[in-house]
């Protein structure tokens, strides 16, 4: 087998000019948000907007300092990742009643439908769910393999509430109902159970209805259920803050929800040894060589201004170490490659 | 008598006439090295597309090209990361050229995975209405079988439901077996191996048993599929002639695989990506697939993408020397 492991290159550009990249030592972490922060302003002044500005970071909780601060500071901002829609519990819950019409033999679905009905636990879920499973291997089918109405109707002996279930599963199983058609017909069920589930239910409503709103792209519910699963794109309503559709918000991301983006300015922030690369990652080359690539996956998102900071002084609980050197992988450049700046409060 | 089958030579498929005249001038458009890319048809081939290179612009130009030649829409496959990435390629090429490209057939591998599924999962032994689970699906079922199988004692530690679900998909998508998973990443784990072991079987019984795949169960199926069944591997190349792929640096040994039998009677792979992008170890995607492409492709062709058009060459020299310094 080869033993390569890069191919080389070398990128240039025909566009003249540009200032050098910096990097920044902060005393504090608190520092470097403030100066994050400042920054920003600064280039705003200069008329770049807040949306062609990024702040990286190599995990999650690497932000969470400066997120306190922007919100002081009245810097609006969205941050990449979070949950998807697709992935909310209530959007979920209507998921699971139309892939047992789909697939009578769902057993992950069934199981989170029958659960929300009331009285019913794990144990008689488990038994149910055997029943169908057993009566679905014998059920008569249409031509096009769906399972007849019949189907639907022969679970007499249940109790009321499970009957119930059934009942409405009945009602929007038939082929010539569209998946929206069925999510309508499905709502007068789904509702009370929705209310008395979730707290902030009133919140959550707006998902239902865009969730009808998605439906009404579909002619049938197989591929619909499948783009559901596999191109879970919109987000949430719960999840993003009310938004003026051109209000202007500075971006924070992970360096991997990053990928194949672009802004102006790039600020990569805990462009710390320790941090980035993480502790763990010391542990092997192949984990070490995908860290550098982050950092270069990070940097080269920036068109005209990059930042790289780093703050100093900070205790690293599982190594307990104090981390104060910047990322190996921008340590010990030449200064005509990067500028250093330190930062003094006034 | 016996019977000697010539393979159809590749160059047969469409052959690229000389004196054509073409809508787009391609030359124009494109630099040198892109315009090479956009304009290779026939044969395997590697571009390595540096950061702000001009990636999207390529593959949009080199579908409209292959159009353009005559080569049926239909038969051109574009495998991208996201959904949006080959809509908006093909939206592109769409603009550029013609209504023909909006039949490109283009999408994610599991997209492309699930719609072969659909048509060939009984030879599988899969209903083709089967479910797909997502990963909080799968791990609820994880979680159900461990308890089924009364692993789930207080007397010693037994891995967390997401853990198991991580540890099966590493093994899934990495091809290292269950026993170096737990050595390598959860030593603390190697003494539960069998109880691991009899888990993972349970698991993907149960999934077997009710019609149900997930993510990585749509693209090891695929493979298996296209490994196993001839007839279809046959149908599927002659129905894609051309098989693309973007960010292939990202792809994990399954979709390497999956696209080398897909390729395996034309040899018309295109395959774009950045080594130097590489991030998704952690979700068993391996940089290997394209630092061994010219080995597992003979006779490739390799493209380098190098002229930037998003950064000014300050940023590139310092970009420039993270990566020199990478290891060689």
């Amino acid at each position: 087998m080869t033993t390569r492991h890069k191919y080389a290159k070398q990128l240039f550009t025909q566009k003249p000019g540009g200032e050098l990249p910096s990097i920044v030592v902060a005393q504090t972490e608190n520092l470097q948000s403030r100066f994050v922060i400042q920054k920003i302003l600064d280039l705003r002044e200069q008329g770049i907007a807040l949306n062609d500005i990024a702040i990286l970071f190599r995990s999650s909780f690497l932000s969470f300092d400066l997120e306190i601060e922007l919100n002081k500071a009245d810097i609006p901002f969205v941050k990449f990742g979070g949950f998807k829609f697709i992935e909310t519990a209530h959007i979920k819950d209507l998921v699971a009643y139309l892939r047992v019409i789909e697939n009578p033999r769902d057993a992950v679905a069934w199981n989170r439908i029958l659960l929300l009905v009331d009285g019913v636990g794990p144990r008689t879920a488990e038994k149910v769910i055997d029943d169908i499973v057993a009566r679905r291997a014998s059920a008569e089918q249409d031509a096009t393999g769906t399972t007849l109405p019949a189907f639907w109707s022969q679970f007499k002996s249940y109790p009321d509430k499970i009957r119930s279930l059934f009942a409405t599963l009945r009602d929007i199983a038939p082929q010539h109902l569209a998946p929206a058609d069925k999510i309508q017909q499905l709502l007068p069920y789904y509702e009370p159970i929705f209310a008395k589930r979730y707290d902030d239910w009133n919140k959550r409503k707006k998902d239902l209805e865009m969730f009808g709103q998605i439906a009404e792209r579909y002619r049938a519910l197989g591929p619909f259920l499948s783009d559901l699963t596999l191109e879970p794109a919109n987000e949430s309503v719960t999840d993003i803050a009310p938004t003026d559709a051109d209000e202007e918000k500075l971006i924070l991301s992970t360096i991997h929800s990053a990928k194949g983006l672009e802004w102006n300015s790039v600020f990569v922030i805990y462009a710390l040894d320790g941090r980035f690369p993480s502790t763990r990652a010391a542990l092997s080359e192949e984990s070490m060589e995908e860290e550098r690539r982050l950092m270069y996956v990070a940097c080269t998102r920036a068109k005209e201004h990059l930042f790289i900071t780093y703050p100093i002084n900070i205790y690293d609980r599982d190594s307990g170490l104090v981390l104060s050197k910047p990322s190996r992988f921008i340590a010990g450049l030449p200064d005509n490659l990067l500028d250093t700046w330190v930062i003094d409060e006034e | 008598m016996k019977t000697y089958l010539l393979r159809k030579n590749p160059t047969d498929v469409a052959p690229p006439s000389t004196d054509r005249k073409f809508l787009i001038d391609y030359k124009k458009e494109l630099n040198p090295a892109q315009y090479a890319a956009a304009t290779s048809v026939n044969g395997p081939h590697l571009i390595v597309a540096g950061a702000g290179t001009g990636k999207t612009r390529t593959i949009t130009f080199r579908v409209a090209y292959l159009v353009e030649l005559g080569v049926k829409p239909e038969s051109i496959l574009l495998l991208t990361f996201t959904r949006r990435a080959a809509q908006e390629m093909l939206r592109r090429a769409t603009m550029l050229l013609d209504a023909r490209c909006e039949r490109v057939a283009g999408g994610t591998f599991h997209s492309f995975a699930n719609m072969v599924l659909r048509q060939y999962a009984p030879l599988l032994g899969f209903q083709s209405s089967f479910s797909i689970l997502d990963q909080s699906d799968a791990e609820d079922v994880v979680n159900l079988l461990r308890t089924r199988l009364k692993l789930d004692t207080r007397e010693r530690r037994f891995p967390r439901k997401q853990t198991l679900f991580d540890i099966f998909s590493r093994v899934v998508n990495t091809g290292v077996p269950l026993r170096d998973v737990l050595t390598e990443d959860y030593p603390h784990f190697t003494e539960l191996l069998p109880e691991i072991e009899a888990l993972m079987k349970a698991y993907t019984a149960y999934k077997a048993g009710h019609d149900l795949m997930d993510y990585d169960d749509l693209l090891v199926h695929l493979r298996t599929l296209l490994r196993d069944h001839e007839r279809v591997r046959d149908a599927l190349a002659e129905r894609y002639k051309y098989v693309m792929v973007d960010e292939y640096q990202d792809t994990n040994r399954v979709q390497a695989e999956i696209v080398w039998l897909l390729g395996h009677k034309y040899g018309n792979v295109m395959v774009v990506g950045d080594d130097a992008q590489a991030i998704y170890a952690f979700r068993g995607a391996t940089v290997q697939n394209i630092l061994e492409f010219p080995e597992q492709y003979p006779g490739s062709t390799i493209i380098k993408l190098e002229e930037n058009y998003r950064s000014t060459q300050p940023i590139l020299d310092l970009t420039n020397e993270i990566l020199r310094r990478a290891r060689e």
